[in-house]
Parts: C-alpha cells; structure tokens; sequence
C-alpha cells in the first residue's frame, strides 16, 4: 500500500488489504495533478496504440456505407457512444513480407517488413510510437510506455523463420532495437512510480540521486570496454548506451518533478486472473500514465500474434489463431468475430473513461488520438491487404470523427503513420513504404 | 597454440577414420574417407554423382528455373569447397527426403545414400582444410534464467528474478540464450536498476523500508485431498509448502483464506478439520475448521445452484461466509529461506453413496461440498513487523567473510570483500581500479550510515557492471580479421559454466583459468564431468530441455475443462516433473540420447499413473516405474510434450508432427504459403469425415503435400494420445487409425511403431539433439560451416553408444566451442 508522506506503521499494512489487484477508480484523482494546468495552450497531445493479433473477422467489421452516412458494424457496435469521435478506414494496405504473422506485428507501426532471420542481426524500421516519444517524451518522465496482455515465458518458436522478437512487440526504438512489452501490471506501475514503495518526495529523489550515480559510473565503465571493440559489436554497447542515456533522462526529469504530490495508490500484485480483469487494469494504468503525464505515448499489445488464447469467458473454447483459420466457413467467421467485438467493447469502456476524464479545457479523449486495429484482415490468408483500423479521439482539435473513409487500392498503411505523427504535431516526410501523408478529411 | 593444432588433426583424423569408426553400412560407400592420390576411382563416382544429380535434381533446380533459389547444373560436385553453403542445403535435404518432392521419381536408398556420403565427406575434408570456427557476440547478455543463477552463486541468496525483469525473446529455434535476440532496451535496464538494489539489500540483511505481503495462490484444481508435497508431513493432505525468504529476524504473520464457491460460501465446512501451519517442519499453529455452523440455523438447500434470493438463515450465512476470517497467526522467524507448510491434517475415510463423477464448470463453481475437504486458497506471508536484526544467512555469510571493528580495518575488509565478490561477479582477475570504482560506492554510503551499508551499495553498482550483465569476449588485437583463433581461458570457463550450469563459473574453475590451467584436454575433460555430476546441472534441464521439449509451456497450456474434466494442477504438475526427471536420469546415468525416445522407464506418481493406466502405484512420491507395454516410453510417451503439441479440445497431428520433424529429426518444415485454400469439410459424398481423413486431403493436393506428406504420418503415428496425453482407441468421430507412411516408403504403426522407425537409424536423432545442444552451447544460431563439427561430434559418439558425455564432451572440444573467428 502507497501512501503519501510517510509509511504506515507496520501492524497496519496487513489488516484485511492482502494483495488487491484493483485501482481505485479514477475520478477525484485529478485536483492534485497541478502539472496538468501547466500544458501549452494549444493542447497536449497523446497517443494511443491498441493491436489486436490475428487479423479480423472482416465481413463482420467493414461498415456499409461511407463518409458520414454509414453504419456500424457488428464488431464496431461497442463505439456507438463514441461515433463522433471515430473515424473508421478501409483500404490500407501494410505491403508485402515480413512474414505472415511476423510481418503483422512488425510492419503495423514502422512501414516496414521485418529481416528474415531466426536471430542473428533482427532488423525492422523505427516505429511511429517511438519516433513520437523522442519528441513528446522530451516533457515527461518516461518517453513511452508498452503493454501486453500476454507474457513472453513459452518456449518454442513463432512465425517460421522469422525470430520471437518480431511476434512479441509492435513498438521498434531504432531499426535493430525491438522494445519489451510488459504484461505484469505491478511492473508497470513500478516503472510508472518507482520502487521505493513509497511516494514521499524525500525517498524518491534519493533514489533517483543513487541510480543516477550509478549510471555515470557505469557509462565510465562502457566507454573503456569500448576500446578495441570493432563496428561489428558496437550494435549491443550502443544499445546499452542508448538505454542508459534514456534512463539518465528520465531520471532528471523525474528529479525536476519530484515535488509534485502523487494520488493514493495501492500497488497491483501481480496478473490479474482473467483476461477482461487484466485488460482493465492495463487500460486504467493507461488511463492514470496519461493523466499525471508521465507519459504521451502508449502501445498496447492485446495478444501477440499466432495467440491461442481461448475466450471461455464468452462461450468460445477454441484457440484463437486455428478459429482464426476458418477456411472461410461463415459460421466460424461469426464465431471469431464475437472475439473482434469482446475486445472493441472493452477497448470502447477505455474511451468512455477517456471522454469522462478532464483534461484542461476538455476532457483527455478530446486531445488524445488513438489508433486501434490489426496488422492483417483476412485472417485464414494472412492477408496483409485492407488492414481494419480505425481512429479515435479528438487529437486536440486535429480530428473530425464520424466517418467511414475509403481509400483507393494499394493505399500504403505507411501514409496513415505519416499522418498521425502529423496530426500530433512531429512531422514526417516518410516512413516505410509510404508516398505521402494521407488525408483524414479532417482539419 | 597446442590447442587448436590438436583441433585440426582431431578433425583431420576424423576424416580419415582414425577416431570415427563408421556406424554399420547401410548402402554407404566403403572407405568413403579416401585420400585423393589414387584418381580414377574419385573420378568415376563424381561422374556417377553428377548424373544423379543431373537426373533427378537438374529439371527443377537449374539455371534458367532457379527454383528455391537453386542452380544445380551450375555448381560443380568435384570442388565441393567451392560452394559449402549450398552443398550443405543439399545434404540435409536428401536425407531427410523431402527432396526429390512427393510424385517425382527418386534416386533407389543406395545411390541416395552414396552421394550423401560422398558430398559429407567432401565437406568435412573442405572444413578441415579451411576451419571455421563462427563468431559469437562480443557482448552476450545473461538472460533472466542466468541472471537469477549468477547472482544465486555469487550471493548466496534465491531470488525469484521472474517478479524483477522481463522474460527474454525466444529466437527461431527456440531458445532465449541465443545472444542476437538478448537486446537492451531502456525498460530493461531501469529493471536492471531496481533488481540490483532489491537484490543487494537482500543479501546484506537490509531490513526491508516497510513491511510487505507476499501471497503465494493455490489454483482451484490443484485437488487437495492427498499429501502433496514432500515437504509436508505423513498423513497430512492438501496446502501448500512455500520456500519463503524472510529477510531479517523479527516477526511475521501468516493469513490463511480458504477456497470458496463463487457466491463466497466457503467450501467444506460440514465436518471440523485441522489446519497446520508449520516452519520448518516445526508447527506453529493448529486451527480448526469446519463443523462449526450454529446447530439449528438452517442452511441454504442443497440444490442452491447460485440462484437469489434463496438464503440461509444469517447466522448461518455469517459461518459460511467469515469461517476463515481469524486464520491469522503472528510468529517469530529467523531471517533466511525456510519452509512454510500450510496442510490439512488428512481424515482416513471414504464417503458413502453413489461415486460422484469429477465436476467442472458451473457446478463445480457453486459446489459447497458441505461434507467434503476444506482447501486452502491463498497464503499470505506478511512482515517484518519487528525487526530484531539481519540474522544469520547464508548470504550474509558469503558476503561478510571478515567482521571489522572499525577504521583501517573496515576499509581493509571493505577492500578484500568487494575483490573477492568482484572477481566472481565479473568472471576475471580483478585490477585495483575495478576496486576503487567499488569503494567509492562503498565510502559514499557508509559515512551515513555504516559499515554493511557500505558494501551493499557498492555490491548494487556491482550488479549493474556491464562486465556483470555481459559476457564479454574480445578479439586479441595482433590477428588478422577473419582469421581464427582459440578462446582465452577465462573465456572458456564463462562458456562452460554458462552451458552447463547457466550460470558463472565457480572457484575451482575460475582459478585453473586464471593459472591458465583450463587449456588442457585432460583439465578440461574432468571439469566437465564433475560440472555434469553437479546439482547445478539442474539448469540444463531446466533450460535446455525445457526449450527443446517445451516443456516450459505446460505451466500455461489450458486444456477446455468441458473436454477434458480430469484435467487438474496436480497433473499438470506431474506432467512437469516426469519429463524433468526422466531427462534428468539421461543425464546424471549418462544414458544414450537415444534413451531420450526409446526407454523402457518413466517417472510418475499416483496421479499419473492413473491417467496413464500404470497400476499399482499410491503416494504423490515420484518414483521410477518400467513400462510394460511398450506404448509409452520415451519422450513422445510423456504428457508434457502431448499436451503442449495439442489445442485446448483437440489433438493435432501437425504440430505433433512438426514438433518431431523440427526437434528430433532436424528437418523442420518451412512456412505455409499464403493463400491457404479451405480443405472441404465433407467428404466426396457430402459424408463427415474423421480428424484424420480430412487431414488426408493435404496430401492429394501436390502444393501441400511437400511439406504435409513427411510430416502429418508423424502426427498420425501419436492419435492413440488425446490433447492431455490420455491413451484413447477411438475420438469422437470414428476408431483412432494411427499407421502411417512417410515419403521415404517407411510404415509404421502407433507410437511404438513411430519409436522403432526414429531409433532404427539413430543418426539423425542424435545429430539434432547435438546441432540443438551446440547451438545452446555457443548462444547462437549454426551456420552451414558447423555443420562438418555436428557430424564430427556424432560419429565419435556412436563408439559410446550416443552418450549424452560424449555429445557434451564432443561439444566442448569441438572448433567453434574452442575458438572463434575475429571480425571483419
């Protein structure tokens, strides 16, 4: 148990707490939160990133209709709340390789098809989230913040020749650096509060002063192992140098922030039993990740691709990735798609706490920008063509919602990427395989 | 250097046939090792090979087609050398026959087997005459299985790492040592951060800031009606017992709650029954549970089934619902690991009636059980609440060899200590330097606040070297690039320890590599036996077997409860345990490797020998049991490696077959092709069909039949085992056909059939396992150059029998292991 200030006397820790897993809820957190007021006026942007695995159950998730007159599929229903608010985009297309899972996961955020290795040199491209992290991440503790819903403890391999390290992350920091998706809430919440158990202001900095002192130490350390090291082995020191000089900054920003009052929190034990249980407690560490602005940039695996979780929870005992190959029977693409629609609707109760959130002069879903879809439609072909997305939020003033937007064949998913970093304010000229920003339709 | 001069004429002898008597000819060219002086007998058999080639490859494999990428007609087969990568291809391909394709003519087993022979000489010639002995990363990080062993030999302290850092990616071969996919990411190195603090503090005997529970949860069907540990007393029965760290000496509380239905009710609370809590074997508190409901308050009926707003009466409800709010008890500990023993003490008798079938589902979610066992659902260890001081631990005592009183005498032992953990920690002697940066640590922290503070912060910075994190192998700076050279010896002994034990070399090792002792064959062949006698060669198993056989993932296969009602934790964790010790008897009896698929024993306890129809066996003891009939034995018998290779509700003979082709024959099939087109669902006359024929229909269409023909018989072969391992002689839809017919022209029948065609010719079992255990070894991937090694490795080994010292033994003095080639 957190407290502020000061811990509580030992006796007390114990009586009838034990080790909850639930966050209190959120409202009535915010009056505390004074670095909220400080926030340019234009808006601060965040970005959110949800992936589903193994494609989607398309007849189910294509709206009929188009621009503003169009209806919600099945799948979508759980969005109705939210229609003004979501836009959804038929028609882009990810390209060719990579892999068919492998190339999924891999091409959803960077444009680019994974290197066909089982291990040796795994190289990708630089992914919007991180690419947006550099630049919005220069104002918070941590640049950005991965989640997943499954853990990596299996053993076996993934898509055939191609490495785990392509199936087990969406978000790439550079071109050869695939990044960690963390599934343990209690993780999270120390990556996002720290360890010392305590958020009295006293104890935190003197923990952040140690860890940075040791991190000097070890950076004179690295350099004279340096020497005499060739171009072949720099890529792991500069990975470690990387990942030193992040952590290094985060500790000084957390250093200039250290006065600022901290909510009440209990600490997650641990996984939450359930799959929905354990959804809902990622989406509520999102939720409190974005609101006390430790960080803007959030990406959250709901399962790696080839998963074969089973949702007994809605009456479906098969795994998902042989349901998922339903050799185009309708029946079993009815079946799958109750799986598509369980995860928009719990994805649809995160936006209803976005919408229900202040944030400034609006609420966060209103300068948020979310994207939320599959790196694959099809799912018994692997299609990697017409990927099933869509976008949420407000974007601070940069998104018309409300639409069905279909685009013309061979459309990169490259230029979607193009357009976010656009939206939220970090242009760029190109990305993967992409020819140009697309057009949202929006201001 | 002696060392790899001796490697040289060991692999040319080899070639020759001096060290490698050749298994038993089966169509293989006699005196395939001739030397190339007499020609005409050379030049007669490669015109013969260039015509088979030129027969049965050329149509697909040339020029203009370039199909798979492969020219065939343009490479020449007398200069093997020339194109080793391709010719490597080849080989593996024929002899795992799936080239020529399904359909196509095929050279007769004789020819076939000449030019494999002929090219695997050429090969290997062409490998000793030009060594490559492959580069390993320069900076390999340990992984979390190695961190949490490495810090468990320097300090003396089990920590569960699992909870500290994230798992590790896997790469394609399965294995999450392999040194290309261990990455440092930011997040990694904050945990890394955080790690080594917690785990400093530990070791040190720093009491904790504030008290902290852990909970250790028993799943609902881990079934406590019997003993269930062996670390829990005679005549006890369900519970748990928890190997728990208490940190300092002080007191500590233990909270017990117990399983309760879904509405809260708690289950078995008909009849008293005593609960223990024990420390060490020593019991601390006796509660008494159950029979304790208000005599004439009346209870909610029986055939409740969850429905509102039917109640009991409240005095009632109160019982049920709050029995086990006062299972709490406050006791002093001494700091260390010890035992906790939660358990039931175990009632001799049988209920009355009509056996009752094992419920799942719904009704076992709203099952009082009113007369049946109590459970016990979590346990809760809080503490300290009092803090009487560090304690005697071993870590504390590894850590503090010397006691100071104070003054030159502190800085004295503060030097000494943080040498001697230095030198271990870092895997080399140590410089005064690398001293110095530790003592700064250590000044820092103890002019506030002492002594052992000092040192633990020192020992933090400590954890987080890169010399720590990293094994750090560096070229020597006067050799050429490209060129090989042999490995230092400090570098050997981190390869050897990191292979067998997971873990950082030990004293005795790390001394003869520093004397530079550890180059010798003789030094070096005694170290390995005694690592392999050694119970921290536990971790082969735990990793190595663990990855290959997957059975890592039994911890989370779910298997459908609808469909298999009988599936419980205590199988589950007797799955776990018999694959561990089976192969851990293959190791510690230095059996053959073919023993891993052909034994005639297997390990099980009472609840495994009912799911496997072994009679005669009680107790939760796992004990070694010969196998009768001869369905099970060997790995492709055990219910881990089933379960793992089946989905939730149903076998598959694909992954089961995959799973063979990939781990026990070294022919792993490639990827699908994209466009999958549906298999019919209904037979030509629109009749259902079973499992297995719709299966069949892979092979009558020639796309899929290239990669489904050698693999889905393998699968076939093991349908008499259901998706949890259960023997079964028919599914659901018609009587289980377990025969099948490989490409080659073998059949066989069952899994006894499937045993018998793997250990007729063991090479190909025993090259896996070897290209699998040397690709574990080194920490990355094999390339077509290792290959001349695993065959070397494997012909030296049929003199023993394929034993599993000589494959290891094989492994360690074989030119990769010994030496590396330098960058470019």
């Amino acid at each position: 148990m957190i407290i502020t200030k000061k811990a509580l006397p030992r006796r007390t820790v114990l009586r009838g707490i034990g080790a909850t897993l639930a966050l209190p809820l959120l409202d009535g957190m915010v009056p505390a939160l004074s670095a909220i007021r400080q926030t340019p006026a234009r808006g601060m942007r965040r970005f959110g990133v949800l992936y589903v695995p193994n494609g989607m159950a398309m007849q189910h998730w294509t709206p009929t209709g188009d621009g503003t007159a169009f209806d919600l599929s099945p799948i979508l229903q759980p969005m109705a709340p939210f229609r003004d608010r979501t836009l959804v985009l038929t028609g882009l297309n990810p390209g060719p390789g990579g892999g068919a899972h492998a190339g999924a996961s891999t091409k959803f955020l960077t444009g680019v098809a994974g290197r066909r290795t089982d291990g040796a040199e795994i190289e990708s491209g630089p992914s919007i989230d991180q690419l947006l992290a550099r630049e919005l991440g220069r104002y918070t503790q941590l640049s950005s913040l991965e989640l997943a819903l499954d853990g990596r403890d299996f053993a076996g391999t993934c898509d055939a020749g191609f490495s785990c390290a392509y199936t087990n992350t969406i978000s790439w920091r550079t071109d050869t650096t695939p990044l960690p998706m963390e599934n343990d809430p209690r993780v999270v919440f120390e990556r996002l509060f720290g360890d010392s158990d305590s958020t009295d202001p006293a104890v935190r900095r003197a923990r952040l002063a140690e860890d940075r002192s040791i991190l000097d130490s070890v950076t004179e350390k690295v350099a004279e192992l340096e020497r005499g090291i060739g171009p072949d082995d720099r890529r792991k020191v500069d990975q470690y140098l990387d990942a030193v000089r992040d952590v290094e900054r985060r500790i000084q920003r957390a250093e200039e922030q250290s006065t600022r009052d901290l909510p009440l929190l209990q600490q997650p034990a641990g996984v939450p039993s359930t799959f929905e249980a354990h959804m809902r407690l990622m989406f509520d560490l999102q939720l409190l990740a974005y609101q006390t602005d430790l960080t803007r940039v959030v990406s959250f695996m709901v399962g790696r691709e080839i998963s074969g979780r089973t949702y007994n929870e809605i009456g479906i005992p098969d795994a998902h990735h042989p349901l998922s190959h339903h050799l185009d029977d309708p029946a079993k693409i009815w079946t799958m798609s109750k799986i598509n629609t369980f995860h928009v609707s719990l994805f649809a109760e995160f936006v209803d706490k976005m919408r229900s959130t202040e944030d400034g002069d609006g609420s966060l879903l209103d300068h948020s920008l979310l994207l939320y879809g599959a790196g694959m439609s099809n799912s018994n072909a692997h299609a990697p063509v017409n990927l099933p997305v869509m976008l949420v939020g407000g974007a601070a003033g940069g998104l018309d919602g409300g639409r069905h937007l279909t685009y013309p064949e061979d459309t990169p998913m490259a230029n979607l990427l193009l357009a976010i970093m656009d939206k939220l304010g970090v242009p760029l000229e190109q990305i993967g395989d992409s020819t140009g920003t697309l057009d949202v339709l929006s201001v | 250097m002696t060392r790899g001069l001796c490697v040289l004429l060991m692999t040319c002898a080899g070639i020759v046939g001096l060290a490698s008597p050749e298994p038993a000819a089966r169509g293989l060219a006699q005196g395939a090792a001739q030397p190339p002086t007499t020609s005409p007998p050379v030049s007669a058999r490669v015109t013969a090979h260039r015509g088979v080639l030129d027969r049965y490859c050329v149509t697909c494999h040339n020029e203009r087609l370039r199909t798979a990428g492969l020219a065939l007609d343009a490479m020449d087969v007398a200069r093997v050398d020339g194109g080793a990568e391709v010719w490597e291809q080849v080989v593996r391909k024929l002899r795992a026959g799936a080239m020529p394709p399904p359909g196509r003519p095929r050279p007769d087993a004789d020819t076939a087997a000449g030019l494999i022979s002929y090219l695997e000489t050429q090969l290997d010639r062409a490998a000793a005459a030009g060594p490559m002995p492959g580069r390993t990363e320069a900076f390999h990080r340990l992984n979390r299985a190695e961190y949490q062993n490495a810090v468990r030999d320097l300090l003396a302290v089990d920590v569960d790492v699992s909870g500290l850092l994230p798992a590790d990616d896997a790469d394609a071969h399965g294995f999450d040592n392999m040194a290309d996919v261990l990455t440092v990411s930011p997040a990694l190195l904050d945990r890394y951060l955080s790690a080594a603090r917690k785990i400093s503090r530990v070791a040190v005997g720093i009491a904790p800031t504030a008290a902290t529970i852990e909970t250790y949860r028993i799943p609902l069907l881990l079934y406590q009606d019997d003993r269930l540990s062996e670390d829990l007393p005679f005549g006890s029965r369900g519970g748990i017992a928890i190997r728990h760290r208490f940190p300092v000496d002080g007191d500590y509380s233990i909270k017990l709650r117990l399983q309760r239905t879904y509405t809260d009710y708690i289950r078995g609370l008909g009849t008293p029954q005593h609960l223990d809590v024990r420390v060490d074997g020593r019991l601390v508190r006796r509660f008494t549970v159950g029979g304790g409901a208000p005599p004439d308050a009346k209870a909610v009926p029986a055939s409740f089934a969850g429905n509102t707003p039917l109640f009991g009466d409240p005095e009632w409800e109160v019982y049920v619902l709050e029995a086990d709010n006062d299972l709490e008890v406050t006791f002093p500990a001494r700091a260390g690991h010890r035992v906790v023993g939660v358990s039931f003490e175990r009632k001799l008798w049988q209920p009355e009636g009509v056996l009752q079938p094992r419920q799942t589902g719904f009704p076992l979610a709203i099952n009082e059980r009113w007369d049946g066992n109590a459970a016990v659902s979590s346990v809760e260890i809080g503490g300290p609440l009092t803090v009487d001081g560090p304690g005697d631990t071993a870590s504390r005592r590894t850590v503090f060899a010397c006691h100071p009183n104070r003054g030159a005498d502190e800085v004295r032992c503060a030097r000494d200590t943080l040498a001697r953990l230095a030198r271990r920690a870092y895997r080399r002697p140590v410089t005064d330097h690398d001293v110095d940066v530790l003592l700064r640590f250590y000044e820092e922290r103890r002019r506030t606040e002492g002594f052992e503070a000092g040192i633990q912060l020192a020992l933090q910075r400590m954890l987080v070297d890169p010399e720590f994190i990293f094994r750090v192998e560096r070229d020597p700076v006067d050799i050429a690039p490209g060129a090989a050279y042999p490995v230092s010896d400090l570098a050997l002994a981190s390869r050897l320890s990191f292979f067998l034990w997971s873990s950082i070399p030990d004293d005795e090792l790390l001394d003869l590599a520093i004397r530079g002792e550890l180059a010798d064959a003789a030094v070096q062949e005694r170290q390995v036996r005694r690592m392999l006698a050694d119970p921290r060669a536990s971790a082969l198993v735990d990793n190595f077997v663990g990855q290959w056989l997957l059975t890592r993932n039994v911890a989370t296969v779910t298997p459908d409860p609808i469909a298999f009602p009988t599936f419980d934790e205590n199988l589950r964790a007797a799955f776990r345990r018999e694959s561990e010790l089976f192969v851990a008897s293959i190791i510690g009896d230095d059996r053959s490797v073919v023993d891993l698929v052909d034994a005639d024993y297997t390990y099980v306890n009472e609840r495994l020998a009912r799911h496997y129809g072994i009679t005669g066996v009680y107790g939760n003891r796992f004990r070694r049991v010969t196998l009768r009939d001869r369905r099970r034995g060997g790995v492709l018998g055990h219910g881990s490696l089933l379960t793992v290779t089946s989905y939730p509700n149903r076998t598959s003979p694909v992954l089961r077959g995959k799973w063979v082709l990939e781990n026990l024959l070294g022919t792993p099939p490639p990827a699908p092709p994209p466009d999958v087109p549906p298999l019919p669902e209904r037979g030509r006359g629109g009749e259902p069909v079973s499992g297995r024929a719709l299966l069949e229909q892979h092979r009558e269409n020639p796309v899929c039949a290239g990669c489904h023909a050698p693999m889905d018989p393998l699968g076939f072969a093991l349908e008499n085992f259901d998706a949890i391992g259960g023997w079964r002689t028919s599914d659901a839809r018609a009587p289980i056909d377990a025969s099948g017919a490989l490409p080659t022209g073998a059949q066989f029948e069952g899994p006894s059939g499937l045993r018998r065609l793997l250990v007729a010719d063991p090479e190909p079992l025993v090259r896996t396992v070897t290209e699998k255990l040397l690709a574990y070894a080194l920490g990355r991937g094999l390339e077509y150059y290792d290959y001349p090694t695993v065959r070397r490795i494997t012909r030296n080994a049929a003199a023993t029998d394929y034993r599993w010292s000589s494959i290891v033994l094989g492994i360690i003095e074989s030119l990769p292991f010994q030496m590396r080639s330098t960058g470019s």
